[in-house]
């Protein structure tokens, strides 16, 4: 624990944005690891998944008809929704590294939530007729 | 035991190898080329076929057939390669990047970096050996 808690406060500090006030900032780093660790984890059960293909067509078929059932696809959106902020954040980081909208990085991480949301909302949309089909 | 002193100060060596540029310049392109190959990747497989399973005229999204013959395709090998040895190299240089803010972590840098590389091309060839069964 000595790790994270250390990690944690290295940047939770005293670390107020220094252009917006908010802790903006300390969010989007936590929500970049946060997302980061846990598509690190799911990468090596979905190779996990995948490579049931070895045991046989008829093997990999079991498991995916499983796995496309309503609460995995459920699941499927929280993936999609940690992807989706992983890249965003990602962008803003890459236009931080370029020199670009350093003081609007506060605004930027909101229009990252936003897009977030609204896009796993319409991806969600689509999905329903998976969700509640019989 | 005598605690290790966490407070003295990192050799350049060590320093080299915590902050050194291509580590950090290697994550940026990854990054970048990932949100257009997981973006093809999500929408082939979770999207494309949608309307065909929502009409009835398909099963599900994703079943060996389908995949079989997406993968026919030399495009699609090339993405799924791609994809797999861009994202183990982004997701475990990430965890790098995370274990290097704890000091002691920082203190075998070196040794660190070279497991995770070992993790990540075992995970490479294991993984393309599951996508060959696809494609052979």
């Amino acid at each position: 624990m000595a790790f994270s808690l250390r990690a944690l406060s290295l940047h939770a500090g005293n670390f107020q944005d220094r252009y917006s006030g908010t802790r903006s900032g300390w969010w989007a780093w936590f929500l970049q690891r946060l997302t980061g660790v846990a598509l690190v984890g799911y990468l090596f059960l979905h190779i996990a998944v995948i490579s049931t293909a070895r045991a046989g067509a008829d093997t990999f078929d079991t498991v995916l008809i499983i796995l496309q059932k309503p609460f995995f696809v459920v699941l499927d959106l929280f993936l999609i929704a940690a992807v989706l902020y992983h890249a965003l954040n990602g962008v803003r980081v890459l236009l931080f590294d370029a020199g670009i909208a350093i003081r609007q990085q506060a605004l930027l991480f909101w229009i990252c939530m936003l897009l977030t949301v609204v896009i796993t909302g319409v991806a969600g949309y689509f999905s329903l007729p998976l969700i509640f089909r019989e | 035991m005598k605690p290790r002193d966490m407070s003295a100060p990192l050799t350049s060596r060590q320093e080299n190898t915590v902050t050194g540029f291509w580590p950090w310049f290697l994550q940026r392109v990854s990054g970048f080329l990932l949100i257009f190959l997981v973006g093809v990747h999500i929408w082939m497989t979770h999207f494309s076929g949608l309307s065909d399973v929502v009409r009835g005229h398909q099963e599900e999204l994703v079943l060996f057939e389908i995949v079989k013959q997406r993968l026919a395709q030399g495009l699609f090998i090339f993405i799924d390669f791609s994809l797999l040895a861009l994202v183990l190299y982004h997701g475990l240089n990430g965890m790098r990047n995370i274990l290097l803010e704890w000091g002691p972590a920082a203190r075998h840098a070196a040794g660190m970096t070279a497991g995770l590389w070992l993790l990540g091309v075992g995970t490479f060839i294991y993984g393309a050996w599951a996508l060959l069964a696809f494609i052979l």
